[in-house]
């Protein structure tokens, strides 16, 4: 089976994760220039409501279902069975996210079909005319944002994780089918999932936000982040902080930007209390807009802001808060 | 000065150049954030210590049989110069542990050796350096306290004044007179005394210009004994103790002062890079580029100097009393010069202790003081070149 | 208990002399190398599991790199790692992730071992693949995202907490496995200087193409699949602009900004 594949993740409650439904757009639009196929493909251990999600925004889904998607590890579920789909017929391109389920799968299914993998794709067009025969041209910003390079495969076929928030979901505008695959396919060892837990703090991947509210040293205690949850909700926006502030315990480590965290590219960054220093840079200095508020109008991160505020960050933020408020109450 | 003796060069090992990274990054990492609040709060940073002795640091000085690292003279200097880049209360903490550890590596027997090192190796004891007195000072041999032998001891009574980490240390290497008739550098024995003991107590603790992180303290000796096996070397050996070691002990005060000078350098550097008065940035302002160049230079100088001064020192030269008094004249100075140029560059911001350089300035003023007086570093220099003996 | 810990030498973000060179590769002269910062959360962990599982445990670091790379992982040898496996190659210089994988599992193929540590990414190409490619040519379970690790040498499964959204996943694999390592594992140890010393007495056994069986034609640089077309710098951003005064003026300075935008 060639054409583009979409690739669906899994997400909260046994639905599609987001960042599918932003993929699955790309890849519609990116099949339309040139007419290739494009096909979601959902391994779970109950596809169906996933699939029917997906196939708002792709004319043709497969639901393979398989119980082991649920009770071992799901990326290595996921890979066997897009190895075997791909032995009949190698995909041109395959798409998956770059977070963490993403990348598992796309290793895996590398190392199974022998195909390159091109990561952290902030676009993808055809490289060439749109027929699709020079394969894609893959957009990504490397070391921490300082270059922007396009890449392609030597071959022109392979997969590519794509980042969150590079396209924004779009519903097609009629539903595509949903068919059910019978997969054979030969599993990869078994990684058994024995408990999922629920910890307080934990939050939507922080990738996937359109806006996020950071603090950093400067916030000074967990209590601090109370007015940065605040900002962040007000703005419907995500919380993130530095690494300062995960080690001192002050916020979980899922919600770390930069070197050893995270890296996000929000349309906005409302850095609070954040010096600038490289190894938290580079996670966020992509995003479209950042502002920040600190106390020091030489810190590092004067030279990348759109927007330095000098003072306190909790008479600017609560101020801030106020006005906001204000404006949407 | 015999010109005929093959002259010694030093040359960093790669052992030398990582183990010099290695505290450097420690140094940037756990040691500088720590400074403004050690010196604020004339704290002893008991956490540092501990680091130092985690990370083998206390270690160096001493040798592999007993548990150190065996390092050189040029190694110790190496680690204390890197810490008082950041810290130099902690840097301090290697070179006053060393000092006060030298008259046992030096002098003492096999069981003296066994008994002690180890655990001065690991840094789970800190010892001290005990010699001077209130009349005591420069002239070393005019001390006091006295030993007097009872049976199988000796009772000591006096006092000891300025003994850096005499409140924290586990060990304290005291000397004290056992023949009051003797001539005058035979009056003074050494000996280690572990404490607590009874007799033995902390009467002071001093409020310093600088290094305020580092306990500087009074030890009164009432009747305190001490048994004979504790005695380093023989009687009337103390003088020549004191002496041999600080041939080895100067280089690291030396050290000191050229880690609190690069320290400022740096500071400085990094201010006058940034800030920017008559639309331009200062250090391209002849006059501050001017300081900065000769704050390096006489950074450098210093450094140049310890380094071969260790290799000389280590290699036992006969010139190793000139070199070792040479290289903490040389750096005490520098010290004392680029610190108070650093707090200049940064004029107002210099002088206020949101910036670390006043900090410094007050820091190296006692690296013209201790470990022999720039006074008395002249006199051996001089001595040396007249061809007289000290 | 016998872990390799796989290590990649990466320019030192923190010098921030990262670029490529004229031949679309990687420079790594511009830059000092470093061991990538989370292959050293992935040694930690190794580390501490190896001195609890006692006597006999060693770990083995395993890195396909320039034949300077001995230099680089002298750092993690002085960590306390008991020795290192080298493969070094000229015709590996431009390796992409999928050469890479397959250079690395063959390594592993001449190894023993309970558990393969890796860090989850690499500063340099932040792909974060080459972890799952390499479990999956060995056919080794692949536990990842791991913020917790729990091996059972008696039943000879090992636990893995597994970062998720929500809170974590607990799995569960029989050894050996192949866990990549995130840094909630713990804060890397500062090399003791005893370390720094020792670390020049251990070995770091060179490993050719030839020794692992691969076929030159195979691997590398020269059959990557993926190829840069081009670069380009991004966009410059805009001067900063810096605002001071009362806090509700600030305050009123972003919200300003955040409507200009359609933040808000």
């Amino acid at each position: 089976m060639g054409g583009l594949w979409v690739v669906a993740e899994p997400g909260p409650d046994h639905g599609l994760a987001r960042i599918s439904t932003e993929i699955a757009t790309l890849a519609r639009d990116l099949g339309a220039r040139g007419e290739h196929e494009v096909v979601g493909i959902v391994v779970a251990a109950e596809p169906a409501e996933p699939a029917a999600e997906l196939a708002r925004y792709l004319p043709r889904v497969l639901a393979i279902q398989d119980p082991a998607a649920d009770e071992r590890a799901w990326a290595a579920v996921a890979a066997a069975h897009l190895a075997a789909l791909a032995e009949g017929d190698s995909p041109d391109l395959v798409l998956t996210g770059a977070g963490p389920d993403g990348r598992d799968v796309a290793g895996a299914l590398s190392a199974l079909r022998g195909l390159g993998v091109l990561t952290n794709a902030t676009s993808v067009a055809w490289d060439g005319d749109e027929s699709g025969a020079g394969g894609p041209s893959v957009e990504m910003s490397v070391f921490g944002g300082k270059l922007l390079t396009s890449s392609g495969f030597t071959g022109g076929r392979g997969i590519v994780t794509v980042r969150p928030n590079v396209v924004t979901a779009a519903a097609a505008a009629a539903p595509g089918k949903v068919e059910q695959h019978a997969s054979r396919a030969t599993p990869l060892p078994a990684v058994r999932v024995v408990d999922r837990v629920s910890e307080a703090g934990a939050a939507a991947p922080i990738e996937e936000a359109k806006i996020i509210v950071a603090g950093g040293r400067g916030v000074g205690g967990p209590d601090g982040f109370d007015l940065v949850g605040a900002l962040a909700q007000v703005l419907g926006g995500a919380v993130g902080a530095t690494r300062a502030a995960v080690d001192s315990g002050w916020i979980p480590y899922s919600q770390q930007i930069g070197q050893t965290g995270k890296i996000v590219k929000p349309e906005l960054y409302l850095a609070l209390g954040i010096s600038g220093a490289i190894q938290h840079k580079v996670g966020m200095q992509t995003a479209g807009t950042i502002v920040a508020v600190n106390r020091d109008a030489d810190a590092p991160i004067a030279e990348f802001a759109d927007l330095l505020v000098v003072g306190d960050l909790f008479e600017v933020g609560n101020a801030l808060l106020e006005q906001l408020r204000s404006r949407s109450g | 000065m015999d010109e005929s003796a093959v002259a010694q060069t030093y040359r960093l090992t790669e052992d030398q150049g990582l183990l010099r990274e290695a505290v450097r990054v420690l140094a940037d990492e756990r040691v500088a954030p720590r400074a403004a609040e050690i010196d604020r709060t004339a704290e002893f940073p008991e956490d540092l210590r501990q680091l130092l002795a985690a990370q083998d640091i206390l270690a160096l000085p001493f040798p592999e049989e007993y548990g150190g690292l065996g390092g050189d003279l040029l190694t110790v200097c190496l680690a204390v110069e890197q810490l008082s880049r950041a810290c130099a209360t902690t840097g301090l903490i290697l070179a006053a542990h060393e000092l006060g550890a030298l008259p046992i590596v030096l002098a003492g027997n096999a069981e003296q050796r066994t008994r002690w090192i180890p655990r001065l190796a690991s840094g789970e004891w800190l010892i001290c350096f005990a010699l001077t007195e209130a009349e005591a000072g420069s002239d070393v041999a005019a001390a006091r306290t006295r030993a007097i032998r009872d049976g199988d001891a000796y009772r000591i009574t006096g006092s000891k004044r300025f003994i850096t980490h005499g409140s924290v240390a586990d060990l304290v290497t005291v000397f004290a007179v056992t023949d009051p008739e003797a001539p005058r550098h035979r009056r003074l024995s050494c000996f280690v005394l572990e404490v607590p003991a009874p007799g033995f107590s902390v009467t002071r603790l001093e409020h310093k210009m600088g290094l305020r992180g580092s306990p500087t303290a009074e030890l009164a000796f009432d009747d305190v004994r001490v048994p004979a096996a504790n005695r380093i070397g023989e009687e009337g050996d103390g003088f020549g103790i004191a002496m041999r070691t600080f041939e080895r002990s100067r280089p690291a005060i030396a050290a000191q002062a050229v880690g609190i000078a690069q320290g400022a350098l740096e500071a400085a550097t990094a201010y006058a890079a940034n800030r920017r008065q008559f639309g331009q940035r200062i250090g391209d302002l002849q006059m501050v580029s001017a300081m900065l160049a000769d704050m390096d230079a006489a950074t450098e100088s210093a450094r140049q100097v310890l380094y071969k001064a260790c290799a000389e020192i280590e290699a036992g030269s006969a010139d190793a009393g000139r070199w070792s008094a040479m290289c903490k004249l040389v750096a005490g100075d520098a010290a004392m010069r680029v610190t108070t140029d650093a707090v200049q560059v940064l004029g107002g911001y210099g002088y206020i202790d949101d910036f670390p350089v006043e900090r410094m300035m007050r820091d190296a003023k006692i690296t013209q003081i201790y470990e022999g007086t720039q006074q008395i570093q002249r006199l051996v220099i001089a001595r040396a070149l007249l061809g007289k003996g000290s | 208990m016998r872990i390799v810990v796989l290590v990649k030498p990466v320019p030192d973000p923190a010098s921030a002399g990262e670029r490529l060179g004229p031949d679309g590769r990687l420079d790594r002269a511009a830059a000092p190398a470093v061991v990538n910062g989370n292959d050293e959360y992935a040694l930690e962990a190794a580390l501490k599991l190896s001195a609890a599982a006692g006597d006999g445990s060693e770990v083995t670091l395993l890195s396909m790199a320039p034949a300077s790379a001995p230099e680089t992982l002298r750092k993690a040898l002085a960590m306390g790692a008991t020795r290192g496996v080298l493969v070094t190659d000229p015709a590996l210089a431009g390796s992409d992730a999928l050469s890479t994988s397959r250079v690395l599992a063959a390594a592993l193929r001449t190894l023993e071992f309970d558990l393969v540590l890796a860090g989850v990414d690499t500063s340099d190409g932040v792909g974060g693949t080459v972890a799952a490619a390499v479990a999956a040519h060995l056919r080794l379970p692949y536990l990842s995202y791991a913020a917790r690790i729990e091996p059972d040498e008696a039943a000879g499964t090992v636990r893995v907490r597994r970062i998720s959204p929500t809170g974590y996943d607990l799995l569960e694999a029989p050894m050996p496995a192949l866990i990549s390592c995130t840094q909630a594992l713990g804060e890397p140890r500062y090399p003791s200087l005893k370390g720094i010393m020792g670390a020049r007495s251990k070995e770091i056994a060179n490993r050719s193409l030839a020794d692992l069986g691969l076929d030159p034609a195979t691997v590398g640089g020269a059959v990557a699949a993926t190829a840069l077309r081009e670069t380009r710098m991004p966009p410059p951003r805009a001067a900063t602009e810096v605002v001071r005064g009362a806090p509700a003026d600030g305050a009123a300075r972003i919200a300003e900004l955040l409507a200009t935008r359609r933040l808000i």
